[in-house]
């Protein structure tokens, strides 16, 4: 393949879309049943299916302690409700082609369906069991238990799968948006049924949530089917969310070097603190960081891989929070050219101060952003999973069917301003995952060099 | 990115359904060239975007040794400048005009993708027509490509244990048959073929007899094929290539593989079943047999040997769509504490199952419906349909075989299924390959 797919984007969902003309978001309807349940309803009728979503408002920041503890338990949501075991709930499931899943994020719980729209009286109900009656049952709580914090140990064999979690918490520190999504192999070994099942009755409520559903189906039935479905779902007591306070900007340099002696390669993110969601300056900073790391023709791509053949893609994004966010420049190289890439990572980066953006980059950028847009919005599961994220990081609509304005209202001085105000440019932040004896010393000049293994179970940055 | 084989969308059925705005035969209007290009066109308005596939019959099928590696390779070179646009130029013009692209190569195909609002269409069409025609191999680009392609293959190795692993199974399958490398190539070709070599693989593959192409979006057929006309006419067709004659000699006996990789947590373990190419008739009764094995928990090896034995923490199986005979896969990671040796017994186990007393009727149905769902799934984006009416094309030798893949589907009985298992799932016809931290050696060898 030519282009490397970077996986974590995947977790900074709609930030990096852009518009185009005229688009605005299809309509839809939203309203609140009588125990508080929000619901959304979108319809799409170009193919005979349904996605539904439930999102609970309570994501890894809730953890406290107990690192994982809303991931675990959303995923035991999908092992059998109070009528039906985990063998039965699967063979209903995948007897008519449906898709089930459940996860966490550091804000957010969100649990899905995608179904034939023949199929809604048949799967709805199980769905609505698995978030408002889920089984819990013991033995399959084990079973996930062990198989998970295998999953957490094989997930350390593959660097872009965990370089994120030791950059946040380089970022963040280690509470807030510093905590680890899926938790480690020992906060899971702590947890226990019933520790999740508190969790569980604590946070569920449908006065904390929504309910989301996209495709081919007629409204009025629809929002019957999800009244008689729903409304029966009691809300339990107070809820007392985590106010995640925005934490200080960097002090100094310091550079996480993550030893895996087996490494071919070097793995590295520079960055530093980001933007929050709900900045008003989202649109026009992800037109600068297209030029910066986000296509093709990026500077960064265009430095480290064309004219250096030092990698096979180097990018730039950020990743936007609630209460806070960071920023990154990622790439890989060979072990040998580590310190090599690495500096021309920051010297491209540098371009922004020195030369800053030039009025044909700027107006090539403004046309990628738009023409890249309305594919990104094409399904029923795309369009379900942005008024996902909308309810879960509390934007609304106004961001998409303004897009095009904002990218067209941004000019040269506006750039300027926002680079500076926004991209950290002193007291980076490095993480490098790599073999260790061969780069160490060559580190040192980027910053306070602090040394964990790769094994090393969670991801301690001290 | 799975990996470079494409680790496939398996496209599919068309039931009896009634199927509303769903594709048709009819919707694809498909035109040749005088060059010998096959276009096919797909009209939808749904979005004011439009996608180009282009398909060339060349992937790792078509080297041999010394130049493996060299189709993909030639994939990232087709980004490297023309005699219109220069090198860089065709990414900034794309970019600028709104469009972004992509491209990936398999052991049969390397496929062009261009994704793009539909204001930009001419110059897309000038973009390709100019590469196609008029490539221009610059050394200092080749040279710099190499390492990207090097940082690619080593990307991969580090961050798949899949990757690591299939190189040496397929390898050990295929004696004969170019199949025996990965797509990536040796690192010793990459570092070594010749600009000749480059020269005349674009000569030789890249002629418009040889290619497909998919036009799906915002466009009207009429307008696809004037500009068609107008750009890609006027390429002159090429001799077409040698053929691809090597047939892999039946396999009469086990093979094994092993491979140290010390950061691997629990054991790897891929089996590798020789079965014919996509056009043969058993194919939609292996299909039928790879979903019943591995898709969705109450599948046979993910219910049993994940949750029941809990032997294993993952598992897959598949067969990707093929030109010549190539290989139905499984692939299991072992739970903790268990041993290559006990996830190969349990896999094994399941299979025998099957051979000795079949499938049921409910596992038939249950993925017919599955394969119904998908279809849909497929088939709501521009690029799924653009993507799925080519690889028809290419694999099954028509894209209207998309269309009467259903009735091929409903004509799979539980005894075809259980008939397949036992002909090509046997042991002397597999190669087992472990990917395991612990060193293949030990005190009581010699």
């Amino acid at each position: 393949m030519r282009i490397f797919n970077y996986l974590f984007l995947l977790s900074i969902s709609v930030f990096s879309v852009a518009s185009v003309a005229n688009y605005t978001l299809p309509s839809y309807e939203k309203f609140t049943l009588d125990n508080g349940l929000t619901v959304y309803l979108m319809e799409q009728t170009e193919v005979p299916l349904i996605d539904i979503s439930v999102v609970i408002k309570a994501g890894a920041i809730e953890d406290g302690e107990q690192a994982g503890l809303n991931y675990f338990t959303a995923r035991n949501l999908t092992l059998g409700t109070q009528l039906l075991d985990k063998s039965t709930l699967d063979q209903t499931i995948d007897f008519v082609g449906a898709d089930v899943f459940s996860t966490a994020n550091l804000e957010f719980i969100t649990v899905g369906a995608s179904l034939a729209s023949k199929d809604s009286q048949k799967v709805l109900p199980i769905f609505r069991d698995m978030v408002t009656a889920p089984r819990f049952d013991r033995a399959e709580f084990d079973k996930l238990k062990q198989r998970h914090i295998l999953n957490l140990q094989q997930g350390k064999e593959r660097p872009s799968s965990v370089i994120n979690n030791y950059f946040n918490r380089l970022v963040f520190g280690e509470q807030g948006y510093g905590a680890v999504v899926k938790g480690d192999s020992k906060s899971i070994q702590d947890l226990t049924l019933e520790q999740l099942k508190q969790h569980y009755s604590n946070w569920y409520q449908p006065k904390n949530s929504a309910v989301i559903v996209v495709g081919d189906f007629d409204s009025k039935q629809m929002k019957q089917q999800l009244s008689d479905l729903f409304s029966s779902w009691k809300n339990t007591l107070e809820l007392s969310a985590t106010k995640v306070e925005s934490s200080d900007k960097a002090k100094q340099s310091k550079l996480l070097l993550v030893n895996k002696p087996d490494a071919r390669q070097s793995t590295f993110l520079i960055g530093g603190k980001g933007i929050t969601q709900n900045n008003t300056n989202r649109v026009g900073l992800s037109v600068i960081n297209t030029i910066l790391g986000a296509r093709f023709t990026s500077w960064l791509n265009d430095e480290l891989r064309v004219n250096a053949g030092l990698t096979y893609g180097a990018r730039s994004r950020f990743s936007a929070y609630s209460q806070d966010g960071s920023f990154a420049i990622s790439t890989f190289t060979k072990t040998e050219t580590t310190i090599e890439a690495i500096d021309l990572a920051l010297k491209t980066y540098a371009r922004l101060w020195e030369k800053g953006i030039d009025e044909q980059t700027l107006t090539s950028a403004k046309a990628y952003v738009k023409g890249q847009f309305p594919p990104q919005f094409e399904t029923s599961t795309e369009l379900a999973s942005l008024l996902v994220n909308m309810y879960g990081y509390q934007f609304d609509e106004s961001y998409i069917n303004t897009f095009e304005q904002q990218v067209d209202s941004l000019t040269i001085e506006k750039t300027k301003q926002l680079i500076k105000q926004y991209f950290p440019q002193e007291n980076l932040q490095f993480v490098v995952i790599g073999q260790a004896d061969a780069i160490r010393d060559k580190l040192a000049k980027y910053g306070d060099i602090t040394e964990v293994n790769i094994n090393d179970v969670g991801f301690n940055t001290k | 990115m799975k990996s470079l084989l494409t680790i496939i969308v398996l496209v599919v059925a068309l039931f009896s359904q009634p199927l509303k705005a769903i594709t048709k035969a009819e919707n694809v209007k498909a035109f040749t060239l005088k060059n010998g290009m096959k276009i096919m066109v797909l009209e939808d308005h749904s979005i004011p975007n439009a996608n180009m596939y282009l398909f060339w019959k060349v992937g790792s099928r078509n080297e041999y040794p010394g130049i493996t590696g060299l189709s993909h390779f030639f994939e990232h070179m087709m980004f490297n400048g023309a005699k219109k646009y220069g090198p860089k130029m065709f990414d900034r013009t794309m970019e600028a005009s709104g469009g972004s692209n992509n491209a990936y190569t398999t052991e049969n195909l390397t496929v062009y993708t261009n994704w793009f609002p539909v204001s930009a269409i001419e110059t897309i069409f000038d973009l390709e027509a100019d590469r196609i025609a008029n490539l221009a191999i610059d050394t200092q680009m080749v040279e710099s490509e190499r390492g990207v392609v090097t940082s690619e293959r080593s990307t991969g190795l580090e961050n798949s244990n899949y990757r690591s692993i299939s190189e040496e199974v397929k390898n050990a399958a295929f004696r004969a048959h170019p199949y025996s490398w990965s797509v990536i190539g040796h690192q010793s070709d990459i570092d070594n073929w010749s600009l000749e070599d480059l020269k005349q693989y674009h000569k030789t593959y890249y002629a418009p007899n040889n290619a497909v192409v998919v036009i799906s979006g915002d466009v009207t057929v009429e307008q696809v094929k004037r500009l068609a006309k107008q750009y890609f006419e006027p390429i002159p067709a090429q001799p077409a290539p040698r053929k691809v004659h090597t047939i892999e000699p039946e396999q009469n006996g086990e093979r094994r593989v092993y491979l140290q990789k010390k950061s691997v947590t629990t054991p790897n373990v891929l089996m590798a079943y020789h079965v014919p190419e996509t056009q043969h008739h058993d194919y939609y009764a292996l299909e039928i047999l790879n979903d019943i094995l591995s898709t969705g928990d109450s599948s046979r090896l993910q219910k049993t040997l994940i949750n029941e034995k809990q032997v294993a923490s993952s598992v897959f199986s598949y067969q990707p769509e093929s030109i010549d005979p190539n290989l139905f896969y499984i692939y299991a990671v072992a739970a903790k504490d268990v041993s290559a040796a006990q996830l190969e017994k349990a896999i094994i186990g399941e299979i025998n199952n099957i051979i000795k007393n079949g499938v049921t009727e409910q596992e038939l149905q249950k993925v017919k419906n599955t394969k119904l769902v998908n279809f849909y799934r497929q088939m709501a984006t521009i690029n799924g349909k653009a993507n799925t009416i080519g690889s028809y094309e290419m694999y099954f030798g028509d894209y209207k075989k998309l269309f009467t893949a259903p009735q091929e589907y409903s004509k799979v009985s539980i005894t075809d299924v259980q008939k397949v298992a036992k002909t090509y799932l046997k042991k002397a016809n597999r190669t087992v390959g472990v990917l395991s931290a612990k060193e293949d050696s030990n005190d009581a060898d010699l």
